[in-house]
């Protein structure tokens, strides 16, 4: 008999002798699944007015050429698949997505390694550590917008500390932020500045509930620090570390106050990012049909890529049992 | 007295009532009053707007400033309460949009966007002024709708002649030299041309640490006068023609030059520069040249924060082989179609932008960029724009003029401009970063213009 087939067979003499002690009957098991239904109906009916709602009316309105200055053109299904049709030939928007590739995944791996260097040091418990361990916050609790403005200063050449040095050094730098060559490598910075706290403090909640025998025990057996790290703490923190960056993924498609402050976008569009192009469509052109199309798609995408990472976690999660 | 000798600030404390009502219940509230009788409500008609609160919204400008510190007189004599809501400009033009859109009730008057002008009027969402003209009961004779300048005025009035919108603020373009003294010592004129200003910036460009031009970001407001200077044009006839023509060799020449007097000659990170940055850089005297609105430049030779009073010189914006096209703008108070209380709205913007205030804000408070000819002719306003000996007003009078007259503005005061406006920052943004050719830039910037006006519905 296989391991699944105990499993099985225990939960149902567990159900059964559970059932068996509480006197249930059917009926009576039907009126209590009534009964919590009942009690989960306004929560459900209030998830759907505030979630689905929206959701299904920019589906709908996706199939629409909907733009504010034509309110006629809100309900006008006469061609539902115009925008989808578009954006399989937009080259702005595919730029837009393959600037949001590289810049999720080069700020999620920052971020997790930056992340897990600076949980594994604070992580030490000296007093210099617990008193650095709150510092380490204050970039994820600023407010988006302050993080922007700080990076908008420090590089501006002509307020930034770092330029004033640079010329005092005699050193003739370009700021990243208008350099087509730098201006993603900028946002990128920013942003990793902003969100490694996030996956640190994640990263330093495993770590305080990691079990300490078997490090203490490969100690005994002669483990180097780095060893210990390798075959035992990373090994553990795993499945932590995927939740962290899948949290992170998910976030940086909704990057934008760092692009709106720093380079709207440019120079050019080698930071438009599919967010910031959806931001356009709508709020400066008023093609609201159209950017519903888009958020459709990346919507489709996002929820994939999480279906993706979330089976990988949870697959992870079951080869360890 | 005649209906001449009224001023605009009587009329409105009458509007909606004659005045012949308002003796009689004068009378008869005294009478009452006499005789010991509570007054009649009605005498509150005096004050015909009593308990009204009126809501605006507007972009934060200094001009707000001004109308704030005069507003508890009208206050007073109206019996309104007046409410600003003030947002940064992008925000402001972004919001005012999806809330004109919606048709809403929430503002009864706001700022009408210059740039929004033709998109906001073309889809109705600002009531005509035409009715309350009219109205000799609503519009004081003294208020003289053809005082303000053509080209303030003109994007405000549509085909069928209705007026949407009374300008509160006008810019028009022209050049200024903070430190002239760097030229001068050249030998050097300020430049009258596109191609002796490329020599200037050549000759004179990080002289004592100076840079010798400067720009902000909005290249949709700063290119378009080179684009025209050489031949080009944004739409090939607006407004009826909406095609763009960002590819022809006259816009392609164009960017070239404007691109690279940004990227040869501006101070380090000039594609990121705020209005503010670029007018901050001029202040200090770390950079010398900027074509722009006069309410950015003007501060160069007002603003305690100034360093180059003494060596700031002005002139108009330098012509190209095609002519002089100074750009001209003008922001205007409107009312929303949705608006509950269009009388009080237009007592409120008739008393905005009257002769009696105009002439506080301009010639008491320093609010110079006014779109009034009898402010800009008063020998007061001469004076104040008389600096380091040059006669300002009569330049600013003269882009004004210009435009109005050419009507070479058009472009931005169509409905499709945002979506053309945005592919010309794009465009210039990425020649003067060096990511491509002028020729390939405009290239992409015209399909991309085309594709984007296209999903308007606009036929080209």
């Amino acid at each position: 008999m296989s391991t699944l087939d105990v499993e099985s067979r225990h939960r149902k003499d567990v159900g059964l002798a559970g059932r068996a002690k509480a006197g249930t009957s059917p009926a009576f098991e039907r009126q209590r699944q009534r009964f919590f239904w009942l009690l989960l109906a306004p929560v459900l009916a209030i998830l759907a007015v505030v979630t689905l709602l929206p959701t299904l009316y920019l589906l709908v309105t996706s199939f629409t050429p909907l733009n504010l200055a034509n309110p006629a053109t809100a309900w006008d299904f006469s061609d539902p698949l115009v925008n989808y049709r578009t954006l399989l030939t937009d080259d702005r928007l595919h730029n837009s997505l393959w600037v949001q590739a590289k810049l999720s995944v080069v700020t999620v791996v920052l971020q997790l390694l930056f992340g897990l260097l600076v949980a594994l040091l604070l992580n030490m418990r000296t007093p210099l550590m617990n008193a650095l361990r709150t510092s380490f916050l204050v970039p994820m609790v600023l407010p988006p917008i302050v993080v922007a403005i700080i990076w908008k200063v420090l590089y501006s050449p002509d307020i930034s500390p770092a330029w004033w040095l640079f010329q005092v050094l005699g050193w003739n730098v370009q700021t990243p932020i208008t350099d087509a060559g730098w201006a993603l490598t900028a946002i990128i910075v920013a942003d990793t500045w902003e969100w490694f706290p996030f996956t640190m403090i994640i990263i330093l909640a495993a770590l305080a509930m990691m079990p300490e025998e078997q490090r203490e025990a490969a100690e005994v057996d002669g483990a180097s620090i780095w060893q210990l790290t390798w075959y035992i703490t990373l090994p553990y923190l795993k499945g932590t570390l995927l939740v962290a960056g899948l949290f992170r993924l998910i976030d940086s498609i909704k990057t934008f106050p760092l692009i709106y402050i720093l380079t709207d976008g440019g120079p050019g569009s080698v930071t438009e990012v599919s967010n910031y192009y959806i931001f356009v469509q709508s709020f400066s052109f008023s093609y609201i049909g159209y950017s519903a199309a888009v958020t459709m798609v990346l919507l489709a995408m996002i929820v994939v890529l999480s279906w993706i990472i979330i089976r990988a976690v949870s697959g992870g999660s079951n080869v360890e049992q | 007295m005649k209906r001449g000798d009224r001023t605009a600030v009587e009329t409105v404390a009458s509007a909606g009532l004659f005045r012949r009502d308002v003796l009689k219940f004068a009378l008869a509230g005294s009478a009452m009053a006499a005789i010991g009788l509570r007054a009649p409500a009605v005498l509150a008609n005096a004050k015909p707007f009593e308990g009204i609160t009126l809501r605006g919204a507007c972009f934060q400008h200094i001009f707000h400033t001004y109308i704030q510190k005069l507003l508890p007189e009208f206050e007073e004599q109206t019996g309104m309460k007046v409410e600003f809501d003030l947002q940064a400009f992008p925000v402001y033009n972004q919001r005012m949009d999806l809330e004109l859109s919606t048709q809403g009730s929430s503002y009864d008057f706001c700022n009408i966007t210059h740039s929004f002008s033709g998109r906001w009027i073309s889809a109705g969402w600002l009531t005509p002024l035409n009715g309350f003209l009219d109205d000799p009961n609503k519009t004081a004779a003294d208020f003289d709708p053809d005082d303000f300048v053509s080209g303030t005025q003109i994007a405000y009035i549509d085909a069928k002649k209705q007026v949407h919108g009374f300008a509160w603020e006008a810019g028009a373009m022209m050049m200024a030299a903070s430190r002239f003294d760097l030229l001068d010592k050249e030998g050097i004129a300020m430049p009258t041309t596109l191609a002796e200003l490329a020599d200037v910036c050549k000759a004179t460009h990080n002289k004592s640490g100076v840079a010798a031009f400067v720009a902000d970001r909005l290249h949709h407001w700063n290119f378009p006068p080179y684009l025209m200077g050489f031949g080009g044009k944004v739409f090939r006839d607006p407004p009826g023609d909406l095609m763009p023509v960002l590819d022809s060799a006259e816009s392609i020449e164009a960017a070239a030059y404007y691109a690279g007097l940004l990227s040869n000659y501006c101070p380090a990170g000039v594609l990121s520069y705020t209005d503010d940055q670029a007018m901050r850089n001029q202040l200090a005297g770390r950079a010398n040249l900027r074509i722009n609105a006069m309410s950015w430049l003007l501060p160069l030779a007002k603003s305690d924060d100034s360093r180059v009073k003494d060596t700031v010189r002005f002139a108009l914006m330098p012509e190209g082989p095609k002519g002089s096209f100074p750009a001209c703008n003008a922001n205007a108070y409107g009312i929303p179609a949705g608006s509950r209380q269009k009388d009080a709205a237009w007592a409120f913007i008739q008393w905005a932008t009257s002769k009696k205030t105009f002439e506080r804000t301009a010639l008491e408070m320093g609010g110079l960029a006014t779109p009034r000819r009898s402010i800009i002719e008063d020998p007061r306003y001469k004076q104040a724009l008389t600096i380091n000996g040059q006669d300002i007003a009569s330049m600013y009078l003269d882009v004004l003029e210009r435009s109005g007259r050419d009507g070479y503005m058009a472009y931005r005061t169509v409905p499709v401009w945002p979506q053309a406006g945005e592919k010309i920052n794009k465009a210039i943004e990425r020649v003067a970063s060096g990511q491509a050719d002028a020729e390939t830039s405009m290239k992409e910037a015209q399909a991309a213009a085309v594709e984007d006006i296209k999903k308007a519905g606009v036929k080209l």
